[in-house]
């Protein structure tokens, strides 16, 4: 395949422009004791200004590896064995780590995920900000000027100025969370990585930081990745999504595009096994199988061995993910006889 | 109609927060704070809410793992008379435990590491001393094959660590179903697991409950899933039960703002819906002492004097069969 033609799979349904962000073949494998493990393989997505990109998938499909490749924060047993993570042109991959700390946080910042595990309990929220801050900030600030940027962000994700003085176990599940984003935002990142933002949280909350995420992605212009395995977030949070399927890109496009018809037999799995409150009940289609064992992968289409459709075609070529218009692309040789999921049977 | 398989009436339990030798508590948690529901036969109940709101204390009381602080479940239980479960002595506990059996959430933590998996699924039958050795096996590998884990030879003598994270589940199924009990609290079964694993599962539960006239307290919080699993949904708030209805009914003609808010912050997997924002203040706070009003009244929109200066409303019929706890619900 021509760079070219990666480039336009890695854009599709996106903008046209350069893109701010971009992740070209990137094949990442873990060695581990019972060998090596193809964690992500050939996976290509761009990323524009002020766009929101949703990684969706299940454990274990690639996502989180994907955005610590993005970081610079691969674990040590990691291999990056091909690809390249532009910003802005800019190859981060091949930077040296004191040149990535750069990046890191001032560029592309993370939300993690777990908004408990990702607090020091013995520090109080504003000592473990203002630690973001002076660490990657050149010039130090001072301890006022880092209570008022702490107390402005703080105003933007929706939370008391006051809360900052307080102790992580203090506040409540989706306060943690929003000083999470607070934490995320304090260097103004060009892009934010959204590892299962609202993952633990009740609906109620969850509503709530979603809105306040894309609000303030409107005010600030910065680009979001969001990393879910549900669809649902997805659908309400990305302009674009890239679905994930052992390692590799299954379909990525528009999500008006994607969800409207899916093209890859796993997104339409993925769609019709999430049962929606909205609209006629539709029979559930389970999948067949658990997902492959990345020590060992299936050859041919990672997917054949639990594919509705797969045929022998599919147990010996593995499809490449080609362009079906500008704004859908997908891995599946058979991705024009993928059925509408409005076709499923209505239940009541 | 015929008459349920459990009543509960007025069900409480109030946890002390300070806790003394000397000193009687003050302070209470109203974890659940009276509760009228019944559940037929073979039905299937969702009870739905957010963290904190008391939610699993009412299984585990259904289950004869919490005590009541008061009031009762009745059930018709094939083992016993008419029998209130609050009020039982420990032979009729033990009879009981054969019609009420419980799935947890967690197939990582439910299942013993250091037993085989016909070990966990055939024990409720040696607890109950059903059988001999070989009809416990031979049940046993029955129950494997009627969950999906066929050949019952290849799953029998494994450890829970080599079975995937839905296997295990099945074994939680396999093993809460062994003695035939009549209910089953399913406190979210399926929340850990992944999407396309999750059907398959809900499937499974649907087909056995079908096949053996099962009844379930679903507790989920997530009504996406009870809308596929339920016949009926209870929304708990706080410790109350602030309204039941059929699920369809409930879902598409909340009568409660609770449950209007809860409804309208659920994602729709369809970008092309714009979802209404919930109208709903401020988070949940615990139910400590709590006091004489509505216990909604901090965040609904539609509080006013009526609600503050009368107890929590009744739950009150609506139509036939659908009930709401509120002074203004339309």
């Amino acid at each position: 395949m021509t760079t070219t033609a990666t480039t336009t799979t890695a854009q599709a349904g996106g903008q046209r422009s350069t893109p701010l962000l971009e992740v070209d073949g990137l094949t990442v494998r873990y060695e581990t004791l019972r060998g090596d493990v193809r964690a992500i393989e050939d996976v290509s997505f761009a990323v524009g200004d002020g766009e929101s990109l949703g990684l969706v998938g299940e454990s274990g499909c690639g996502k989180s590896s994907v955005a610590l490749s993005l970081l610079g924060l691969l674990p040590k047993n990691a291999r990056v064995d091909a690809g390249e993570i532009r910003l802005q042109g800019q190859d981060l991959l091949r930077l040296p780590e004191s040149q990535m700390r750069k990046h890191r946080w001032n560029d592309i910042a993370m939300v993690f995920q777990g908004a408990m595990n990702a607090w020091n309990p013995v520090y109080t929220i504003f000592t473990q900000i203002e630690e973001a801050l002076t660490i990657h900030q050149r010039g130090s600030m001072t301890r006022s000027e880092a209570r008022r940027r702490v107390g402005d962000l703080f105003e933007l994700v929706g939370l008391d100025a006051q809360m900052m003085d307080r102790y992580p176990h203090e506040l409540s599940g989706g306060m943690r969370q929003r000083a999470v984003i607070a934490m995320a935002l304090s260097c103004d990142p060009k892009v934010i990585i959204a590892d299962e933002p609202t993952t633990a949280l009740d609906v109620i909350v969850q509503d709530r930081i979603l809105r306040q995420l894309k609000r303030i992605q409107s005010e600030l212009g910065m680009s979001i990745i969001y990393i879910s395995h549900d669809i649902a977030v997805i659908a309400e949070v990305a302009d674009r999504l890239a679905v994930m399927y052992a390692g590799g890109i299954a379909e990525i496009g528009a999500s008006h595009t994607v969800f409207g018809h899916p093209r890859h037999p796993y997104s339409w799995s993925l769609l019709t096994s999430t049962p929606s409150i909205k609209g006629p009940l539709r029979t559930l289609s389970p999948l067949a199988g658990e997902p492959p064992d990345l020590h060992d992968p299936p050859a041919g289409c990672p997917f054949h061995p639990r594919c509705p459709m797969a045929t022998d075609r599919c147990a010996a070529e593995k499809p490449p993910l080609e362009l079906l218009s500008s704004a859908q692309a997908s891995a599946c040789w058979y991705a024009d006889q993928v059925p509408d999921p409005r076709e499923q049977e209505v239940l009541r | 109609m015929s008459p349920p398989l459990l009543k509960l009436y007025e069900l409480q339990k109030h946890y002390p927060l300070d806790k003394g030798i000397l000193r009687k508590p003050s302070r209470f948690v109203h974890a659940v704070d009276g509760i009228d529901l019944d559940i037929g036969r073979g039905e299937s109940v969702g009870l739905v809410g957010e963290s904190g709101c008391g939610k699993t204390t009412v299984g585990r009381m259904l289950t004869l793992l919490a005590e009541p602080t008061n009031g009762s479940v009745a059930i018709r239980s094939d083992q016993l008379p008419d029998h209130d479960l609050t009020d039982l002595d420990k032979q009729d506990v033990n009879r009981l435990r054969r019609d009420v059996q419980m799935i947890f959430q967690d197939p990582y933590e439910s299942l013993n590491p250091r037993r085989t998996i016909i070990d966990a699924v055939t024990e409720p039958l040696r607890l109950q001393d059903l059988g001999s050795r070989e009809e416990q096996q031979e049940r046993g590998a029955e129950m494997l094959r009627l969950v999906g884990l066929a050949p019952p030879e290849t799953f029998a003598y494994r450890f829970p660590h080599e079975l995937s994270g839905g296997q295990r589940q099945r074994v939680a199924i396999a093993r809460a179903l062994v003695i035939n009990p009549s209910f089953v609290v399913c406190d979210e079964p399926t929340s850990m697991l992944d999407v396309s694993i999750r059907i398959s599962i809900m499937q499974l539960m649907r087909d056995l409950a079908e096949r053996l006239g099962v009844s379930y307290l679903y507790i989920t919080h997530d009504l996406g899933v009870a809308r596929y699993m339920c016949d009926r949904i209870a929304v708990m708030y706080l410790g109350k039960v602030v309204e039941v209805a059929r699920t369809e009914d409930l879902l598409a003609n909340p009568r409660h703002p609770y449950t209007q808010a809860l409804v309208s912050a659920v994602p729709v997997p369809d970008p092309t819906y714009e979802r209404p924002v919930p109208d709903i203040k401020g988070g949940v706070s615990r139910p400590v002492n709590p006091a004489p009003t509505c216990r909604f009244i901090d965040r609904c929109p539609w509080a006013d004097h009526t609600c503050e200066s009368n107890d929590h409303p009744p739950l009150e019929q609506v139509t036939s069969d659908h009930r709401v706890a509120c002074y203004h619900a339309r």
